[in-house]
Order: structure tokens, then C-alpha cells, then sequence
């Protein structure tokens, strides 16, 4: 019998393989090298100099945009590439091994290649920004490389646990893919916000604080905040984050636990429900 | 072996599969025979442990594991009716990954892929197979290991003949070495040169149980036989109808339905009306017009 780390590893490999020749990822690649180019120049040219803006200025800008798009990517990306075709999902859960560590193990794959794209993506942008403005604030750039590997990692594993749901029907995990990314990037700030100006000023705030670390791309926001901008990262909002977590550290493992429970719990649901569905 | 014990499953209330109790003897050749739709492929991978019964079980494998039980994967092995393969990945790519995960020694890739006689492709990436060569691929993985049941579903479909006789060959050497394999066909000629008996399912229902030479001669039973005479003399028509009341003409053909058994009578008559045979065929029944008539429909 394989072991399971064995499976994992080799579940793994096989689809860095296929994520590699997918040209997917080349694209990948170059997007996040031209955004986070643009981004670095595009700052500076508002503020009318030329050439581009340091790491610390340039993490602070991509955030947001980081937040958007690469929860949009995993999706779809690891949506697609974990949704085997029916013929090949046959053969692939006949094999002797648990169900869930195929998946587990090719949704390792899928997040080591794009991880290995936003590094390289990242990286060339990087090189860039160093040349023409030093290296102040590198270590701010790597946080915010660091938070969208992570996030990565997050909406990957939402993407196993639809591509569980539906095996075999890839337009349907592409459909769900859409409606979580507007739900967790778009619609769930707006709707706490809805609901917070409805209520009294103390539980509004203590509504908006649960809901920063309740999201994954709210929790995902404030660690990388916290981690470029240092504790005055939002002014009166993060004062008010760490008087209600107690301190920075404590906030820290908040957003930490948050974004490991959203990559564990839905690999577990994912992992359980493959093993009872119908292929 | 494999047992399937009022094995039951309907999708959105239709049951795909009602009632089935059979037995694939171990060491022995089964082959599972019926029109579209009729649960042949939800019958083996209920087998494959990819399909939950909603009632009923199939058990398999010398120690009569449970379908569903992770261990009853170590005793199967499942080529599926539509294989498909990731199409940038080589052939050989593919072998290595499935025999990684089957824990295989690493000189069965070679075995198989020659098998399979892919030794030139394998190294081609599987977009550029044809429908056969992917055939081919999926039962050079399905026979990777030496499970003990082998479960096939519509092996021989896209298959040249070169390749139906490395089948063939393959499925022999497995019975002769115990193993017992199940596979479904609409090929009559696979099920006449492999099975040693066919179990016919017809909407779900397991209709019929024959061995294969039983399957033969029902099906010759049914077949037609077609003459083509010269100077036949009058008369001849009412003579052969003694015989075989819906014989016919259809211009210098005379047309004989019925059983194998009366055409050297027929012939006879016709020499004996001095009738010149320019040319004889034979075919065996339709399968459609069979599966009618084992669920009493009429034709
Ligand atoms: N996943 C599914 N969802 C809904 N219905 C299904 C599903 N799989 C099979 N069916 C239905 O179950 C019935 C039996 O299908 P099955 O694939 O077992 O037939 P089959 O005998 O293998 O046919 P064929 O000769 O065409 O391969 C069909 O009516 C089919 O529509
Ligand atoms: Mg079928």
C-alpha cells in the first residue's frame, strides 16, 4: 500500500505538471508582474514625478487589487483543474487510495504553481521597483507577496470543496467559483455595512470588527494592513481592532486562525464529501 | 468473484437499476449485454465502489469485500466506459502516475504500454491520441496491476482488430491465472470468443442468464438466410413454405427467417427444383428484436 503522504506527493506532482503546461500560469505570471508595475509606477505618476514608487508604497496599493484578483484566479483556476471529466474522475476514484487525498493532493499541486507564478510575477515587479528605488521597505513587499500566497492556499480550498460538490461538472463548480468570489470579495462588506448602520454605535463596531476576521479577504486585508502599516494601519479602526482583540499579536493570530480554519475546514468538508459521492 | 445482491439505484426517482442478483464467479468470464441505458454501466461501477447502492450490495474479491469498502480497491481494477486522460500529459506520464498509485513495480509500465502497443506513442502527449490509442491507454492502466477482478466497461469500443486480439489474449491469460472478469459489450463477437456467460439487462432488469454458446445459438435461431438462385422452377416457394412459412422472394433472392437447423433442408429443396445457387448468406438475430423478445414485448 502507497502511504499517505506518498499519494499526497504524487497527487501533487501531477498537477504542478499540468498547471505548468497549461500556459495558464505563464499568463498568470505576467499579469501580476504588469500589475503590481503599473500599480508601483501609476502611484508616482499621480503625485507627478516619474519612474517608481518604493516597496512599502507600492505594497500599500496592492492590497486591494491583490484581494480582488487573486481569490477571482484561485477560484476559477483550481475550480477547473480540480474538476476532473467524468471519464477521468472514474478511473482516478477507483484507485486504491482515499478520494479526499487525490483531491488534497492536487489541490496542493494546483496552489504550489500559483504560488510559484505571483512569486516569479512579483518578483520580476520586484526587481524593478529595487533598481530604481532601493530597498527600502522589502520586507512590507514580501508581507504582501506572503498574503496572497495565503489567500491562494484559502480559495483553493474552497475551490476542492466545490469541485466535491459537483464532481464531474465543471460549468456548475465555475458557477459557485463566481457566486463566492462576489460573495466574499463584493457583497459581504457591503452587507455588514448595511447591517452595522442599522445598530447602535457599540455593537456596530463590535459587528464590523467580528466580520474583518470572519471573511477571509477581510482577515486576509487586516493581516497585511497590520503587517505593512504597523499598528496605524486604519487610524481609529485599528485602534479599535486591537482594544477588542487585545493587542497586535493577539490580532495577528486572529487573522492567522481565521485563514487557517477557512483552508482546513473546507478541505475536510470536501475530502468527506468525495468520499461518499457518486462519481 | 463478485456478487451483486438486489443491487438497486435510481437516479431522480428512475431506477437505472432494479433488483439485480447475479454472480461473477471467480475465474470465471462475464459479460453483461443490454441496449442503451439498461444500467449496464451503473451495474459495474456500483462494482468499482464509484456508485452507493440505494439498496441491496455487491460484494467481490477473494475475501468478499464490500463494494464500498476502501480495501475492495485493492482487489479491483476499472477501465470506464469513456476514458479520458489529461491531454498534455504523455501516455507513458499517464502509466507511471497510475502505477505510482497502485503501488506497481516500475517495469509494468513498459509491459503494459506494450500491451497496449503504444511503445511508439507513449511519449506523445494524449491530445494527440485517436479514439482508439485513449482505448487502448485506459486498458494499459486497467491492467497494470494483477487485481484480482477486472471490471470493463465496453472494453472493445473503438478497438481495430489488432488491438480486440491483444484483448482477447489478455482476458484469456486472466481466467487461466483465476481472476475473474465482467465487462459489458454490445460486440457479439466479444462476448462469442470471451464469455462464459452473458447476463442480459434490459431496463434495469436482469432479463436472462445463458452461456455464450447458448447466446449463439438463440441468436442463429433468429437469423436469416438469404439464396440467390438461378432457374428456379415454380412451385419451389410453396415447397420451401412447407418448411418456413415466411420464406420469400425479393427478386432472384429467396429469403429463409428462422432457425439454423432447417436451412440444409431449404437448400435441398432448392437443388431438387433444380435451382442453380449462385450465392449464400447467412446472419445471425438482431440483438434489438432478441432483447424484445426475452421481456416479452412485441416486435
Ligand atoms: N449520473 C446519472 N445521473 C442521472 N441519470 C443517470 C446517471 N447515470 C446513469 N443514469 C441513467 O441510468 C440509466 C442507466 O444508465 P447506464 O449508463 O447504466 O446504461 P448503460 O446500460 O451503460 O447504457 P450504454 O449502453 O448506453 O452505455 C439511464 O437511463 C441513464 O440515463
Ligand atoms: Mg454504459
Amino acid at each position: 500500500m502507497i502511504s499517505l503522504r506518498s499519494v499526497l506527493w504524487l497527487c501533487a506532482r501531477y498537477e504542478l505538471v499540468l498547471a505548468v503546461r497549461s500556459r495558464w500560469l505563464q499568463m498568470f505570471a505576467v499579469v501580476f508582474a504588469g500589475l503590481a508595475l503599473a500599480v508601483a509606477s501609476a502611484g508616482y505618476i499621480l503625485s507627478g514625478g516619474h519612474g517608481v514608487q518604493d516597496f512599502s508604497r507600492t505594497a500599500v496599493s496592492l492590497v486591494q487589487v491583490v484581494l480582488l484578483l487573486v481569490p477571482l484566479a484561485s477560484l476559477v483556476f483550481g475550480g477547473l483543474a480540480l474538476t476532473p471529466d467524468r471519464g477521468a474522475a472514474e478511473l482516478l476514484y477507483s484507485q486504491p487510495v482515499p478520494r479526499g487525498a487525490i483531491l488534497i493532493g492536487r489541490m496542493l499541486g494546483v496552489w504550489l504553481a500559483l504560488a510559484a507564478a505571483e512569486l516569479i510575477g512579483f518578483g520580476i515587479a520586484g526587481l524593478v521597483v529595487q533598481s530604481q528605488a532601493g530597498l527600502d521597505g522589502l520586507s512590507r513587499y514580501g508581507a504582501l507577496v506572503i498574503t496572497a500566497v495565503v489567500i491562494t492556499g484559502v480559495f483553493l480550498a474552497i475551490a476542492a470543496l466545490l469541485a466535491s460538490l459537483n464532481p464531474g461538472r465543471r460549468t456548475r463548480v465555475l458557477a459557485a467559483a463566481l457566486v463566492v468570489w462576489f460573495v466574499t470579495v463584493v457583497l459581504f462588506d457591503v452587507a455588514v455595512l448595511g447591517i452595522a448602520s442599522m445598530l447602535r454605535s457599540g455593537s456596530a463596531s463590535r459587528l464590523l470588527i467580528s466580520a474583518t476576521l470572519i471573511n477571509p479577504v477581510d482577515a486576509a486585508r487586516t493581516g497585511a494592513l497590520l503587517a505593512i502599516e504597523g499598528t496605524a494601519a486604519f487610524g481609529a479602526a485599528s485602534l479599535a481592532l486591537l482594544r477588542f482583540t487585545g493587542g497586535a499579536a493577539m490580532a495577528a493570530a486572529y487573522v492567522g486562525l481565521s485563514l487557517a480554519a477557512w483552508m482546513v475546514l473546507p478541505l475536510w468538508l470536501a475530502a468527506r464529501t468525495l468520499s461518499r459521492a457518486d462519481i | 468473484m463478485i456478487r451483486y445482491r438486489a443491487f438497486t439505484k435510481a437516479y431522480g426517482g428512475r431506477r437505472a437499476v432494479d433488483g439485480l442478483t447475479l454472480e461473477v464467479p471467480a475465474g470465471s468470464v462475464v459479460a453483461l449485454l443490454g441496449p442503451n441505458g439498461s444500467g449496464k454501466t451503473t451495474s459495474i461501477k456500483a462494482a468499482a465502489g464509484l456508485v452507493r447502492p440505494d439498496s441491496g450490495e455487491v460484494v467481490l474479491g477473494a475475501e468478499h469485500l464490500n463494494a464500498l469498502d476502501a480495501r475492495a480497491r485493492r482487489a479491483c481494477s476499472f477501465l470506464p466506459q469513456r476514458v479520458s486522460f489529461p491531454e498534455t500529459l504523455t501516455g507513458r506520464e499517464v502509466v507511471d502516475f497510475y502505477r505510482r498509485i497502485r503501488h506497481v513495480p516500475g517495469d509494468a509500465t513498459d509491459r503494459v504500454l506494450k500491451f497496449a502497443s503504444l511503445n511508439g506513442a507513449g511519449e506523445r502527449a494524449v491530445g494527440t491520441y485517436s479514439g482508439g490509442m485513449v482505448q487502448r491507454l485506459g486498458l494499459a492502466v486497467a491492467t497494470l496491476g494483477t487485481t484480482d477482478v477486472l471490471l470493463l466497461d465496453e472494453p472493445t469500443a473503438a478497438l481495430d482488430p489488432e488491438g480486440l486480439g491483444a484483448f482477447y489474449r489478455l482476458v484469456d491469460a486472466r481466467r487461466q491465472a483465476g481472476g475473474t472478469v465482467f465487462f459489458s459489450s454490445h460486440q457479439l463477437g466479444d462476448i462469442e470468443r470471451l464469455a462464459d456467460r452473458v447476463a442480459v439487462i434490459v431496463a434495469g432488469r436482469l432479463v436472462a442468464e445463458f452461456t455464450g454458446r447458448q447466446l449463439a445459438a438463440r441468436l442463429a435461431d433468429r437469423g436469416v438466410m438469404r439464396v440467390r438462385v438461378d432457374a428456379p422452377t415454380a412451385g419451389l416457394l410453396e415447397r420451401v413454405r412447407a418448411l418456413c412459412p415466411e420464406a420469400a422472394w425479393r427478386g432472384d433472392e429467396l429469403i429463409v427467417p428462422g432457425p439454423a437447423s432447417m436451412r440444409p433442408g431449404v437448400l435441398d429443396l432448392v437443388r431438387e427444383a433444380g435451382g442453380d445457387i449462385r450465392g449464400l448468406t447467412a446472419e445471425e438475430g438482431r440483438l434489438d428484436a432478441f432483447y424484445r423478445e426475452l421481456i416479452g414485448a412485441p416486435s
